[in-house]
């Protein structure tokens, strides 16, 4: 494996909370993914997706193991990535417009120039109307939306999505999906995005990591040689569902030692 | 007028209530029990009372008075106290430490040391503020405390993420996390504060709302004495709701309150 442009080379972690058994989240886990690129990762629920996605982040600081982003070592938090979370994290006193402002707020923007530039998003992600809203007044798929807009207006050049279209109803899903499609290749972003839908990570990605069940390693890695643009016809090619079912199969065994579903 | 009353409900049913109390006591001791006015009075004459006092100025003066180290004490609880919480919440060893400590301080009856403080800080502005400091600080530093414990990790993640600073941290979520929190607490310290004034001047003061309250104890004026309680019942309520209305306007994001 050459240098990527995010690298993570033996990464290992083991949570130890009080009182309670170690949990090892990632053990030797290797992720290189080149400049511009979209990586998906499947894997089995709780096999340390998300756990990863924090150590990239620089939120989590792993137990050993390398990782640098275009050169550089991860050692905290940066301008270069954000992250959309799983559970949103969105503070629940600050209105839609405020959350979206966040990024940059922190990066010294003044007030106006924040302001205007959510709007972009906020209507990218059809929230116009809900700007002066809490996140107690939205919907799951609606707060959702809230912290992709809030990560896509601090212009990353590295985005990570931790299942950030869960929440969604399948149409938004797909505007969603074509919209990250296009932000991806205008804005030259790379991207990381874990789902549990199998088809969406076929659709989407340039490569795709499937997961081992914890702790976490990488168990496979397939190329998704599909041409782009992708329309939503491909969905229904024989192709299409030949890397489905690859996936689908490589994943069935993880699940199955482990006694959990499988969706697709 | 259903749209009307559905509104008003809360305060119209809670002033019927107080005006029954009222109208309730004046009946029985007009026409039911005949009234001895060395254990009791009722309420017409403690309402004409009322306004002899007001009057003379000699209320206002006692109140004034009695506000002053009211101001003192509660203030600096409020600097002491919420400082004091948030650093045991976010630093778990001296949480750890003090938080037993303080418990037991809060658990125990804390006016029966009312005569020594005074006895330490003297029959002034001083002693009482300190007593009223006694009771006031820790209401707000048990809330501070478990606003703090109570932040969101997640939200803390976030902001961390997006390039917050410790300042970042405190400014956009530790702050509005405890802000209800102390919020609750300030209102739950009025009351322990009123009572502090009181008990600070039963025990030696020639001035004042408490010593006004002995005084016409002692002299056999219930009306008069009850005229003071009276208001003092006003001045609790006045500040709860205030506060109450405090939080309701200041933080539209809680649900239901
Ligand atoms: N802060 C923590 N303390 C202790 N254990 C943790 C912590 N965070 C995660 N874990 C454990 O680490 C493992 C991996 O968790 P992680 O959230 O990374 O899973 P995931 O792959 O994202 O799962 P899902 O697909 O369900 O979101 C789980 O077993 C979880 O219990
Ligand atoms: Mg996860």
């Amino acid at each position: 494996m050459t240098a990527g442009y995010i690298q993570a080379k033996n990464v290992n972690l083991t949570f130890t909370p009080p009182n309670r058994a170690p949990v090892t989240a990632l053990q030797e886990f290797d992720v290189a993914v080149a400049e511009r690129e979209f990586v998906s990762i499947v894997g089995p629920s709780g096999c340390g997706k998300s756990t990863f996605l924090n150590v990239l982040l620089g939120l989590v600081k792993p137990d050993s193991g390398e990782m640098s982003i275009h050169g550089k070592r991860v050692a905290g938090p940066g301008r270069d990535r954000a992250m959309v979370f799983q559970e949103f994290g969105l503070l629940p006193w600050r209105t839609v417009e405020d959350n979206i402002g966040l990024g940059p707020e922190l990066q010294g923007i003044p007030k106006k120039q924040r302001r205007e530039r959510g709007r972009h998003f906020i209507d990218m992600v059809g929230l116009s109307g809900f700007e002066h809203h809490f996140p107690h007044e939205l919907s799951g798929g609606m707060k959702q939306r809230v912290g992709i807009a809030r990560a896509l207006v601090s212009d990353p050049d590295v985005l990570l999505m931790d299942e950030p279209f869960a929440a969604l109803d399948a149409q938004t899903r797909d505007i969603m999906q074509a919209e990250l499609l296009r932000i991806w290749q205008e804005a030259k972003k790379t991207v990381l995005f874990v789902t549990h839908q199998i088809e969406e990570a076929v659709y989407l990605s340039d490569r795709v990591i499937i997961m081992t069940k914890r702790p976490g390693r990488t168990k496979s890695i397939l190329k998704i040689p599909l041409a782009r643009p992708r329309g939503y016809e491909m969905r229904v090619t024989p192709e299409f569902n030949e890397l489905k079912l690859r996936i689908w199969n490589e994943l069935k065994d993880e699940i199955d030692s482990q006694g959990g579903p499988v969706r697709d | 007028m259903d749209k009307f009353f559905e509104d008003w409900r809360r305060p119209i049913l809670g002033s019927l209530a107080i005006i029954c109390f009222f109208l309730a006591w004046e009946a029985i001791l007009t026409w039911g029990i005949p009234l001895n006015k060395f254990i009791i009075s009722k309420p017409s004459l403690i309402f004409a009372g009322l306004f002899q006092d007001m009057n003379s100025g000699l209320l206002w003066r006692d109140l004034l008075i009695s506000g002053r180290p009211l101001v003192f004490g509660y203030v600096a609880a409020v600097l002491v106290g919420i400082p004091l919480g948030v650093v045991m919440g976010w630093r778990v060893r001296v949480g750890y430490s003090l938080d037993p400590l303080l418990t037991a301080f809060y658990a125990s009856p804390l006016v029966a040391v009312a005569p020594l403080v005074i006895i330490y800080f003297g029959v002034g502005v001083a002693g009482k503020a300190t007593l009223i400091f006694i009771l006031c600080v820790f209401p707000f530093i048990f809330n501070s405390f478990a606003g703090v414990r109570s932040v969101d990790l997640l939200l803390i993640n976030a902001v961390r993420s997006f390039g917050g600073r410790e300042w970042d941290l405190y400014r956009i979520v530790i702050v509005p996390t405890i802000l209800p929190f102390v919020v609750a607490g300030a209102r739950f310290a009025i009351g322990r504060g009123l009572i502090a004034v009181l008990v600070g001047e039963f025990f030696a003061a020639s001035e004042g709302v408490g010593y006004r309250i002995a005084f016409y104890s002692d002299m056999y004026v219930l009306d008069r004495m009850f005229g003071y309680i009276l208001v003092i019942m006003v001045i609790a309520v006045a500040f709860t709701e205030g506060i109450r209305w405090a939080e309701r306007t200041a933080f539209p994001w809680r649900v239901g309150m």
